[in-house]
């Protein structure tokens, strides 16, 4: 493993931080109202622009890659799209801000732009999550919230590849995965493990931590048919949907199917009870278990 | 004087969208009368698996289904008494191995039983220092991520 690259930016905490697409600008929050961007010149970053209008502490930003549109959230309970325009008496390029109407009594605490960076998800405080999409007739952005059943902060959020579905983690002990499918913004998604008919707001899952803590962060794999989330009772927990259906009684054996080109084993087969032989792709197990010391897998 | 019956009222009852205890855990699935033959059953299970020196085998079955929540008061004092004894009969050269070849959940479930009887000196036979021998083996085996997982878990034994 090559040694990490340190840069030291403040000497203030910084609260969250978002790179650009290409890595040379990133957009950080020096735990304060404001979003500061850096751009980067050899090993050094400098200061090239201010992000302030949010009132409150930001608690999350996100950079879209592709439409190079940066979001904030904060405690002040709104969230901020950031656009580079010109401005028209210079000429020069500055980030114009847009309000979202999040429609949220409490602090925003994470927000990430969607796969195809036409909508984003805002966590909040307020028990709901915010499904922001751009509406073009009143060119402003408007938000659908996601309410049941979550009964607490939601801490993270993460996209499924297809745009629709949302993974969230929550202060209820509770990870879910969610629905999050705009008519006018998505085309109808195709069927996924997690379910075929997904209106808005589906709870396709809802999977408790083990011994009942904060699930402070949640992802789906790169193929989306897994989850894995972490929480605040010392574990983490990686769920497969369709698992439960495969083996219907005690598993009886396992054996290495299949090795990959390092020689570790990549599928594993079993056989039950119920005289099912089932065929397992283990890699986003294996990826987490090598680094694991005392932690505890389900 | 005005009345202060106001403050009495239990406003909780008012919101809707309150949180209660009993959502926060899956509660204990069986009846109190049930857990508590239960416990009883395993009691002696566990005293005919001591006698023939399977200690690891009366563990597992204890930690096994272990009763918690609210409701089960007497099944969970049976069981702790029956723990203990298991605890208090073990040699101290003998833990090691024996927490080795326990589950992760097992392992989770001896640390709260370790910890309720730290909470509770003089209840029963049991000696700090056999709980302290225990804790310190099953640290060692378990890691810290175990005390971790007991202290937030809320379903209590």
């Amino acid at each position: 493993m090559s040694a990490p690259e340190v840069f030291s930016l403040a000497q203030v905490p910084l609260t969250a931080h978002a790179f650009n697409a290409d890595r040379q600008q990133v957009a950080v929050s020096l735990n304060s109202n404001d979003a500061q961007i850096y751009t980067r010149s050899g090993s050094d970053w400098n200061l090239t622009e201010t992000l302030s209008e949010h009132d409150k502490l930001i608690t999350s930003i996100d950079w879209a890659p592709n439409t190079n549109r940066i979001v904030t959230a904060s405690q002040d309970r709104n969230a901020y799209v950031w656009q580079q325009v010109q401005d028209p008496n210079t000429g020069k390029l500055i980030w114009k801000p847009s309000l979202v109407l999040l429609r949220i009594n409490r602090a925003a605490t994470y927000v990430r732009w969607s796969p195809l960076e036409d909508k984003f998800a805002v966590a909040s405080g307020a028990r709901a999550i915010a499904i922001c999409s751009f509406d073009p007739e009143n060119d402003w952005w408007v938000s659908k919230l996601l309410k049941k059943p979550i009964r607490s902060t939601v801490l993270s959020i993460d996209w499924h590849p297809n745009n629709v579905l949302l993974a969230a983690g929550s202060a209820d002990m509770k990870a879910r995965v969610f629905s999050a499918y705009i008519k006018d913004v998505d085309k109808r998604p195709s069927p996924t493990i997690w379910g075929e008919k997904l209106p808005f707001n589906t709870i396709c899952g809802e999977y408790s931590s083990p011994s009942g803590g904060w699930v402070h962060s949640v992802a789906f794999s790169p193929s989306g048919d897994v989850l894995a989330f972490a929480s605040h009772d010392s574990a983490i927990t990686i769920v497969y949907p369709a698992a439960p259906a495969v083996h219907q009684n005690t598993i009886t054996s396992v054996r290495p199917y299949e090795y990959g080109p390092n020689g570790n084993v990549t599928k594993v087969s079993t056989t039950g009870v119920d005289g099912k032989l089932v065929v397992w792709s283990v890699n986003p197990v294996g990826s987490v278990t090598s680094k694991l010391g005392g932690m505890h897998l389900r | 004087m005005a009345s202060t019956a106001f403050r009495k009222i239990d406003i909780d009852a008012y919101d809707e969208e309150v949180l209660i205890e009993s959502e926060l855990y899956d509660p204990y699935p069986y009846d109190p009368a049930t857990a508590l033959s239960a416990a009883k059953q395993k009691q002696s299970a566990v005293r005919s698996s001591l006698s023939k020196g399977d200690t690891a085998g009366a563990l597992t079955a204890v930690l096994e289904d272990a009763p918690y929540g609210p409701d089960v008061e007497e099944a969970k004092m049976v069981t702790l008494q029956t723990l203990f004894n298991i605890l208090s009969s073990t040699k101290a050269t003998d833990i090691p191995p024996i927490v080795k070849s326990l589950s992760t959940d097992a392992q989770d479930s001896l640390m709260k039983y370790i910890y309720k009887g730290m909470a509770m000196p003089g209840w029963g036979d049991v000696s700090g220092s056999v709980l302290l021998t225990w804790h310190e083996k099953l640290t060692e085996v378990a890691g810290t991520g175990c005390i971790v997982r007991v202290m937030t878990d809320r379903k209590t034994v």
